[in-house]
């Protein structure tokens, strides 16, 4: 099965270009951090630097890695289910359950383990730029050398690997226990209700967002910037909890929204009955739209409100509160990057995957221009459910830290709001249209076969 | 050409159409300067051995392709323009029954048969649906998903969906091709009772002369070009007519007739 599993990954490298993109930049991002850990145990360093370099690389311990695995897990994941029809025909050719299973956890770690590998160079390279940030702003001493080793390895290789196979088992599990038959169907229909265990892992990371933001308010209160430890992962828990809710928001959030402004015309009633009866296609859409929200929102209002709060009471140094503010620009940079670049990766995926239905509108008298219409209207529903999920998900960090620090409950601008759902906007609706262009490109009766 | 309107003679037109694939040191010709006319009214099946050219035909008459010369009028509508144009062309005048169905697998029985109309912004007539529904025997799957139906309902879906707008001309492709003798002889029955009772023309492509017997006329079709005719035709002639087709392959002159 293994050889199989190499033969179709390099048959269809195409099918899992986001799982790799996403792989490739999330162990890019890992090991980076992970190597200052490295550098760290390099040996002579004065307790400063040993101090700094922990404190970065432990911080994205706590919010890069969730992130990153969730977004490797999750573009996965979608190809999996993409591939209904696939596995189908491996089963009705004989394929066991367990040989399916073997078939699709044997793809997901040839591709993390080639991704990863692909990522230790640009690793290295944003591993020296952070130690050389951190130094220019005199958090580390000058004489400090960068090395890039066993940890960063270890970490890199590690956490990539373990997401991509927990998540494919997960999904092979899933695909491996329908018989062909069901699997075609869900293929078609594909509005299954959630499972129980994903409504109580979601549960999980919500209560965990709920604990950091209570945490934060009553044991951080006027402890100063010590309150970012905490703070920062609330929204990080909070979205991805809604984002693993997120077939369950489409069916109850999203088809309200959806018969306010989506009723005229073809497109809007396409686009209505796709919301209503595609909840899992939908769902792929959504998820990355509310981590991005959610997240970019969180991180940026935080440092938005640490940069004009008053210095804290715990006898910080000024240094010290320069150091947060470098290490979490870096971080928020990254990490909004990261969740940026899983929107359009996955928007992308999803949309190119519906190149056969677009193609059986058209047959049916759809002109290219209903089409497009139908999925820009899809995609402004969605990023209305998405932008007030994430902006939920960004109060477990806003809020509690703005408590911590200024006593009040919200910030005073609504500058970063305005341009992270404005960025949200324009990256959905233009990864959307992008993609529908494609996959409107070549003529109706071709990729009706596909 | 004037317009003759879809009562006319002419349901659709093929004035010298030539359709060339590929590039310049590896031409196929799938169609040479073919000309027809099938009147209003009629049900035509349009045979050939693979590789004949048929498909690219039926396409290229229904607008679905664009020829490489020569000009195709369904309704004295010539077939021209961007893909916006031949949507909106295509939607009034021609209907589409495929191999594969290609009904959208979220929507019910009842709004897959609706939705051309939707698309085209007319009446979204559903009492008339579920007449045409009744007719082709599913009114008591109405609400069902595709993904429920047998293969044989699935194509009488699309028939029906292809019925409701009241096209010039439907045009099957295949349309028994995936379906057991049964079922097949079923749909093919639909398609003669909308040409005769209905009063709607219909062109098939098959390669079961079976299925072509159902027709009014067969154009035979070898090499890109029509090389015969068969009024009232029966599965026995049909099938000779494809066995002397076949022995013509076996030519060097007409080997590329019988390439895939």
């Amino acid at each position: 099965m293994l050889a199989l599993a190499v033969r179709s990954l390099r048959a269809r490298l195409g099918g899992f270009a986001a799982s790799i993109v996403a792989t490739f930049l999330g162990a890019t991002i890992l090991m980076a951090f992970a190597s200052l850990l490295d550098t760290r145990g390099g040996g002579g360093l004065d307790s400063t630097s040993r101090n700094t370099l922990l404190i970065v690389a432990v911080v994205v311990g706590g919010w890069g890695l969730l992130i990153v695995a969730f977004g490797i897990a999750a573009t996965l994941t979608l190809s999996a289910r993409q591939r209904a029809n696939e596995i189908a025909l491996l089963k009705s050719v004989g394929a066991t359950p367990e040989q399916v299973g073997r078939l699709i956890v044997g793809e997901a770690a040839l591709v993390s383990v080639a991704a990863a590998l692909a990522a230790i160079v640009p690793a290295m390279l944003t591993g020296r730029l952070l130690l050389e940030l951190l130094q220019d702003t005199g958090q580390v001493g000058e004489t400090v050398t960068y090395r890039f080793g066993a940890i960063a390895l270890a970490m890199g290789l590690g956490i990539t690997f373990l997401a991509a196979v927990i998540a494919a088992v997960v999904a092979a599990r899933r695909a491996a226990a329908m018989r062909p038959a069901e699997s075609l169907l869900a293929a078609a229909v594909d509005d299954a209700p959630l499972s129980k265990r994903r409504v109580v892992i979601a549960g999980v990371f919500l209560f965990a967002a709920l604990n950091t933001a209570v945490t934060t308010i009553t044991v951080f209160h006027g402890k100063g910037i010590d309150a970012m430890q905490t703070a920062g992962q609330g929204s990080i828990c909070a979205a991805i909890g809604f984002a693993l809710l997120a077939p369950l928001l489409v069916r109850r959030v999203t088809t309200r929204i959806t018969t306010r402004i989506a009723r005229a015309g073809a497109s809007g009633y396409l686009a209505g009955l796709n919301v209503s009866q595609r909840s899992q296609q939908m769902a792929n859409a959504l998820m990355p739209i509310i981590l991005f929200t959610g997240i970019a929102l969180g991180t940026l209002y935080m440092q938005s409100i640490e940069n004009g709060a008053p210095a804290g009471t715990s006898g910080e140094t000024v240094a010290g509160a320069k150091n947060v503010e470098t290490l979490n620009f870096v971080i928020v940079g990254m990490i909004a990057v990261f969740a940026a670049i899983l929107l359009v990766n996955t928007l992308v995926a999803a949309t190119v995957h519906r190149r056969q239905e677009f193609a059986q509108l058209r047959l049916t008298g759809s002109t290219p221009a209903q089409v497009r219409r139908m999925v820009t209207l899809e995609s402004v529903v969605l990023l209305a459910t998405g932008v007030l999920f994430g902006s939920l998900a960004a109060i477990f960090t806003v809020v509690p830290y703005n408590i911590a620090r200024t006593d009040s409950v919200l910030p005073d601008s609504a500058a970063i709001y305005v341009g992270v759902v404005a960025s949200a906007a324009i990256l959905t609706l233009a990864a959307g249209a992008g993609a529908t262009r494609r996959a409107l490109r070549s003529p109706a009766v071709e990729a009706v076969t596909v | 050409m004037t317009d003759i309107g879809a009562h006319g003679r002419a349901a659709v037109r093929l004035a010298a159409v030539s359709k060339v694939y590929g590039t310049r040191d590896n031409t196929v010709r799938a169609l040479d300067a073919v000309s027809l006319t099938v009147p209003s009214g009629t049900f035509t099946a349009v045979m050939g051995p693979s590789g004949s050219g048929k498909t690219t035909l039926l396409q290229v008459a229904a607008g679905l392709d664009e020829p490489t010369s020569g000009d195709v009028f369904v309704a004295g509508v010539q077939l021209r323009g961007n893909e916006t144009q031949l949507t909106e062309i295509r939607r009034d005048l021609v209907g589409f029954v495929f191999q594969q169905f290609n009904l959208l697998p979220a929507l019910s029985v009842l709004q897959n048969v609706l939705l051309p109309l939707r698309l085209a912004g007319r009446e979204v007539d559903t009492a008339g649906a579920k007449r045409i529904l009744e007719r082709v025997g599913l009114a008591d799957r109405l609400d069902h998903r595709p993904a429920e139906l047998s293969g044989g309902q699935q194509q009488r879906v699309a028939i029906a969906r292809a019925l409701v707008m009241s096209p010039t001309a439907i045009f099957a492709d295949e349309p028994t091709g995936a379906l057991d003798s049964r079922s097949a002889a079923d749909v093919l029955a639909l398609l003669q009772e909308a040409v005769r009772d209905f009063g709607q023309t219909v062109v098939m492509v098959t390669h079961d002369p079976i299925a072509a017997a159902h027709a009014d006329s067969v154009l035979f079709l070898a090499d890109g070009r029509i090389v015969g005719t068969l009024a009232s035709p029966t599965a026995e002639a049909v099938a000779e007519r494809m066995t002397h087709l076949a022995d013509a392959d076996g030519d060097p002159r007409l080997a590329m007739a019988g390439g895939e």
